[in-house]
């Protein structure tokens, strides 16, 4: 029944607010103009204020601004800085969009002063109430929200009073970062920048820009990872370096072959360290998956080994944070990162200055052949291996298709990425499932050399766990066929002979 | 939902000071609460600074409940809003008696138009009429307030007489002292016999003769928000405690 919108104010308006008329309404103000303090939070990734969002915690409650419902409240204490560790309320049942991963950090501090008028008829009555809010930080940046709520029955009215603010330069919460206005030269952090790439930009070129984009971006979940903020960072990070790694051996001939060799050992260098503490982030998020992948009987041993795991998590990010802290790390980081920047040092390869959209086609075609004929030869009786080999070359040509995606129409090229993201989705299933059934295998080994009573109540655990993981495998194993024709139907076969092989599909 | 009468078939008794303040005070406790202005006169929209209903005339209150709900106007209270009156409601009689089943179209109409509220309370126009009949048939309870004087007493046997005579639940019936001033014999000695009478249709809470609750009409507001320490908004609130206890 309540209806409501939001609109960032220039300053000025918002001054001029409880003077204006609205038609034949004119503002009172109620109540008496409060003030507090306010702290934002989002995630690292600011997901709140990309849904328009904005959330803050007073100190006695936290209140979240949505576009549909209005502002909302609840107490602010909680037991950590996940939205799962929110009491329940509204605010928390509105943060849906928040990932269970991501803790949500302070954006930055101020203080709000709230304005409250209702807009009166000639008989005094409301027919439309403003809330204005004004958030000032330490620092004296302002923002001016204005909130209209409409009043059963005065329809009219508000849309009246709506139309006057958009006129007088109220902008749509949502629209642009109120972040940036508060906050000037505060870093925004994009996973997923898109890397602008021209058609005949050579191909040399492109590679420098993309690893010289993803290297910054490792770089800025150090810190999270460091502080162990939330296991987000360091996913990142990985990815991150990952897409560097990619560029090096998919792009293999934009580089000199021992600057390509050189740079390949560097990057693995980088990652190997995180691996293992990965592992067991991974782990110990689904943990409650694999506690009801077991019957109950078999639920203590599996908790004296979770118990385990986040005994060894800890170690691993202690190790992890030392390294990333070590002198050596970041003088080696900082030299890559000079390397990418300058992007001139490095030595060309045959193939550095083909153009960009040549270079770009003929690489994800030949992908996609490769993916092709794997997927051809796997049927029911196939190895395992040849799976495996199926998945990693379709995350190579994930990739590929990723970092040059801006190069091709989007329309089309979604059409084709949308399928290969589904198919992956089923390799990625029987991966994990793998992987998981291998770790478990070799922790069921170092288990069996010692013979202590507890080491054998999570050895049973553990082997009832590969033989459900065993199981969940093969269940994906027996989708790969069906995914893969889902994948390759004929509209995707033939977008990718116009947009990567055909000569005409040049553009 | 629930349906509560604010009724008296006499005339300036105080039912709509009561319908104002009992609606409001339903609202403050947090009820979903719509206030009907069933008197054409328009006195408790007026209370509230709701313009008369333009749209929702003749039969259309029984008829169509997108008129219905879209005449609803929200008041200033959180969790109060108002159906106001119509001029045409004064003709209510004859569009009900044009219709079938013609003495339950009320609670058609009520129940249709009212869902989104928890509580609705209806300010009754003063006669024993069709129209009423619905109010007595529709209600979960009917607020009676009486001036403990002997004409108020006649009329409230005229209203017990017409249940019994029309096997209408007198159960109903939730009696309460209006403009009560305990300093004259005449209103103890007949709220005392009344009480005696009566005993289980009479309320516990009266409500005193006050100025406070005639400044309604200049403040265009419930008394509890001008005045509410004062015995009148105190009085409300014990008349909304008991009338809601009798609708669970
Ligand atoms: N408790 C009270 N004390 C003093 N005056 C009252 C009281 N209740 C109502 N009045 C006044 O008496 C008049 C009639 O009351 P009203 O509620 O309109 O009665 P009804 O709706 O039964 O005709 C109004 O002017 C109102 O202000
Ligand atoms: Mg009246």
């Amino acid at each position: 029944m309540k209806q409501t919108d939001h609109y960032c104010l220039p300053l000025k308006t918002a001054s001029d607010l409880p003077d204006l008329k609205f038609g034949k309404l004119t503002p009172i103000a109620t109540g008496d103009e409060t003030s507090r303090a306010f702290q934002l939070l989002d995630t690292f990734d600011d997901t709140l204020s990309g849904a328009g969002k904005l959330l803050w915690d007073t100190g006695e409650t936290l209140e979240l601004l949505t576009p549909r419902d209005g502002l909302l409240r609840q107490p602010a204490t909680r037991s950590g800085p996940f939205v799962t560790d929110l009491a329940d309320g509204p605010v928390k049942a509105a943060l849906g969009e928040v990932s269970p991963l991501r803790a949500l950090l302070p954006v930055g501090e101020g203080d709000i002063q709230e304005t409250r008028l209702s807009l009166v008829d000639g008989e005094q009555k409301t027919r439309v109430r403003i809330n204005l809010r004004l958030l000032t930080t330490q620092q004296g940046e302002s923002v001016a929200i204005v909130t209209l709520q409409g009043l059963r029955g005065y329809d009219k009215a508000l849309a009246q009073v709506r139309k006057q603010i958009l006129a007088s330069g109220g902008a749509p919460l949502g629209e642009g970062s109120i972040y940036a206005t508060l906050f000037p030269g505060r870093a925004g952090y994009v996973a997923k920048p898109a890397i602008l790439i021209g058609q005949d930009e050579a191909a040399y070129h492109a590679a420098n820009s993309i690893i010289g984009t993803y290297l910054p971006i490792a770089r800025a979940n150090e810190k999270g990872i460091i502080d162990d903020t939330d296991t987000e960072f360091l996913h990142d990070y990985r990815i991150a370096l990952r897409k560097i790694r990619s560029v090096l051996s998919l792009f293999s001939g934009v580089y000199g072959e021992k600057a390509t060799l050189r740079l390949k050992t560097r990057f693995s260098e980088l990652m190997s360290p995180t691996g293992r503490l990965r592992d067991l982030d991974v782990y110990l998020a689904e943990k409650d998956k694999f506690f009801a992948l077991l019957p109950a009987t078999l639920h203590p041993g599996l908790a004296q080994l979770f118990d385990m795991f986040a005994d060894q998590r800890k170690e691993a990010q202690t190790a992890l944070s030392n390294h990333l802290k070590s002198k050596a790390y970041r003088q080696e980081v900082g030299d890559l990162v000079d390397l990418f920047a300058k992007g001139k040092k490095i030595k060309r390869g045959p193939d550095a200055d083909r153009p960009a959209l040549d270079y770009s086609r003929a690489l994800i075609w030949k992908r996609y052949r490769k993916v092709c004929r794997i997927a051809a030869g796997i049927d029911a009786q196939t190895e395992d291996e040849e799976v495996h080999r199926l998945r990693i070359q379709c995350k190579k040509l994930r990739y590929l298709m990723e970092f040059f995606g801006p190069v091709f129409p989007r329309a089309e090229f979604q059409s084709i990425l949308k399928p290969l993201k589904r198919l992956q989705d089923n390799l990625g299933l029987f991966n994990d499932y793998s992987v998981q059934q291998d770790n478990l295998r070799a922790l069921l080994d170092d288990l069996g050399r010692t013979s202590e009573k507890k080491n054998l109540e999570i050895a049973q655990s553990v082997g009832a766990l590969v033989a459900v993981l065993h199981r969940k495998q093969l269940e994906e194993r027996a989708k790969v066929m069906k995914s893969f024709g889902n994948f390759n139907s004929k509209t995707t076969r033939d977008t990718f002979r116009t947009l990567f092989h055909d000569t005409e599909g040049k553009k | 939902m629930k349906i509560i009468a604010c009724y008296s078939n006499k005339g300036g008794v105080g039912k709509t000071a009561t319908a104002v303040n009992l609606a409001h005070a339903f609202a403050e406790a947090g009820s979903r609460t719509l206030m009907c202005d069933l008197d054409p006169q328009g006195a408790s929209s007026f209370y509230f600074r709701v313009k008369a209903s333009k749209k929702l005339k003749d039969a259309s209150f029984f008829k169509d409940v997108e008129r219905f709900t879209g005449a609803i106007r929200a008041s200033d209270f959180d969790n109060l809003d108002i159906l106001p009156a119509n001029l045409s409601f004064r003709d209510f009689d004859i569009f009900l008696s044009r219709m079938k089943n013609s003495r339950s179209r009320l609670k058609k109409a009520l129940k249709a138009g009212g869902s989104d509220y928890d509580v609705v309370i209806l300010d009754c126009p003063p006669n024993i009429s069709t129209l009423s009949e619905n109010v007595f048939r529709a209600a979960d309870c009917i607020v009676v307030p009486v001036i403990p004087t002997s004409l108020s007493e006649h009329t409230f046997e005229q209203l017990m007489d017409f249940f019994k005579a029309n096997k209408l639940e007198r159960k109903k019936i939730l009696g309460f002292f209006s403009m009560v001033q305990r300093s004259k014999k005449l209103h103890r000695e007949t709220e005392d016999r009344m009480r005696k009478q009566h005993r289980k249709r009479f309320l516990d809470t009266s409500i005193p003769f006050t100025s406070e609750v005639e400044k309604m009409g200049i403040h265009r507001a419930p008394v509890a928000t001008y005045a509410g320490n004062h015995s009148a908004a105190t009085a409300y609130r014990d008349l909304y405690a008991e009338v809601m206890a009798h609708l669970k």
